[in-house]
């Protein structure tokens, strides 16, 4: 169904929505569940706390696209769980990428401390705009989604070094990409 | 930076982006891009192009994540090549061996090499002077005494030269004409930037009995360097070996003449790259 017939059912509080939510983008929600929480249980909480979430939250929101709203709910309430769970660890598949993305980013830098997250999320929108659709496609299933090396390539059809030499390559390019921004010294 | 903010900065990121990469379906990209769009509508058609070759005629060879893309064309393909002693200073050839086509940009900028290594026979042309076109074929023997006994019999033991990539835009391509490639290796030399393409050709000839001359198979090593990001693209091929020629391309240095090159400035679109002399 489409985006805006699932928030016309939303807007009308009939709970066909969930359903339709569930049917249309319930893989892709899971899925960003799946790739943070090993739990199946906690999978399953997550994704119900996720509908949930898009459930109060809209109306009066009317995000588009829908999609996206979701998995970042999902995405949020998973990475909480799994801070809570395990406030010392440091070994979830999300600390795994975020390693990855620290090592192309200096931690010293002049405007650590003042960067505010969202002026990072602006600069990495112009970086995502400027590459070509595969290679956003592959920084975002790893560093969005949190996808192992090996599915990304399966859902691509590459070989699985080719694309840790292409996610390498895109760190690097991000790094330049900020340097060139001011943000990086 | 710490892993926090960087978390929360890529959940504050465009949600378009985020839809986009739900699924894998790079022919319904729909995000904006900075290229310009004629630029990209031409990519993707190309791509589309040559998968949809690959699938009809069974060829296997097409790098999409390096910078290269490259096929063999089909028979009734041609392509319209600069050539100076045509009447009109062009070819058209339709029996092409290899296309190779890549990225497309705004503007390349255009570079000179000089040799960093060459191997011992071939130290009278090791010089500090920085070059965009580098032949050894005074080197080769061709029956008039003046070449050296190691290149006996070669065309051309090394020939080198630089290519800006927008001469290439909208549909142009580096073509191999008359050598039949083999298969084609892809590497990524990190340290350099380089996308990199290597790959033995040959061409054969008949005997010429009238004259005493055997058939035979002439064999190329061809190595294409790749800089993806400042749009230029050297050819390194020869026949002084796979490993010689390798420790040639891995020693080129390479600097900018200042100049940038945008696709209006160049008469030709096509270039063939078959390692010949002159």
């Amino acid at each position: 169904m489409e985006d805006s017939k699932i928030l016309d059912l939303f807007f009308e509080r009939s709970e066909q929505a969930i359903l339709e939510l569930d049917h249309t983008y319930g893989a892709a929600v899971k899925n960003t569940a799946r790739n943070l929480l090993r739990d199946p249980q906690d999978v399953e909480e997550c994704v119900n706390d996720a509908y949930l979430g898009v459930w109060n939250s809209i109306p009066p929101q009317r995000p588009e696209p829908l999609v996206s709203y979701v998995c970042r709910i999902v995405r949020n309430l998973a990475v909480s769980r799994l801070r809570s769970e395990n406030a010392s660890k440091r070994n979830s598949s999300l600390d795994l990428v975020l390693e990855e993305l620290e090592e192309c980013i200096p931690a010293k830098t002049d405007v650590e401390g003042e960067l505010e997250a969202r002026e990072l999320a602006r600069a990495i929108d112009r970086f995502l705009a400027a590459l070509s659709y595969p290679d956003r496609y592959l920084f975002l299933r790893r560093y969005w989604f949190a996808d192992p090396v090996h599915e990304i390539a399966a859902r691509t059809g590459l070989r699985e070094n080719r694309v840790s030499v292409r996610l390498f390559r895109l760190r690097e390019k991000l790094r330049k990409h900020l340097q060139k921004e001011g943000l990086l010294a | 930076m710490n892993r926090d903010k960087l978390f929360s900065a890529l959940g504050e990121i465009d949600p378009r982006f985020v839809a986009e990469a739900v699924r894998y379906a790079p022919e319904e990209a729909a995000a904006p891009s900075e290229r310009s769009k004629h630029m990209k509508s031409k990519r993707i058609l190309s791509l589309a192009l040559a998968a949809a070759l690959i699938v009809a005629l069974g060829f296997t060879a097409y790098g999409l994540y390096l910078g290269f893309e490259y096929r063999r064309p089909a028979a009734e393909e041609t392509f319209s090549i600069h050539w100076d002693d045509s009447p009109d200073g062009t070819i058209t050839w339709s029996d092409a061996k290899l296309v190779v086509t890549l990225p497309e940009l705004e503007e390349s900028r255009e570079i000179e090499f000089r040799t960093g290594w060459l191997p011992g026979e071939m130290l009278s042309l090791q010089s500090e002077a920085w070059k965009q076109y580098f032949t050894a074929e005074t080197l080769s023997d061709n029956g008039n005494n003046v070449g050296i006994p190691a290149y006996q019999g070669m065309m051309q033991p090394l020939q080198i030269q630089t290519f800006c990539t927008t001469q290439f835009n909208q549909g142009g391509a580096l073509l191999l004409l008359y050598q039949t490639p083999g298969e084609i290796r892809e590497e990524h030399w990190e340290e350099k930037n380089l996308d990199v393409l290597l790959f033995r050709s040959s061409i054969h000839f008949d005997a010429v009995p009238d004259y005493g001359i055997p058939a035979r198979d002439q064999v190329i090593d061809n190595i294409l360097l790749l800089n993806q990001e400042e749009g230029w693209v050297v050819k390194v091929v020869g026949q002084i070996g796979e490993e010689q020629l390798r420790k040639v391309a891995e020693n080129l240095e390479f600097r900018p003449t200042g100049n940038t090159l945008r696709y209006e400035d160049f008469d030709s679109h096509f270039a063939f790259f078959d390692a010949g002399v002159g």
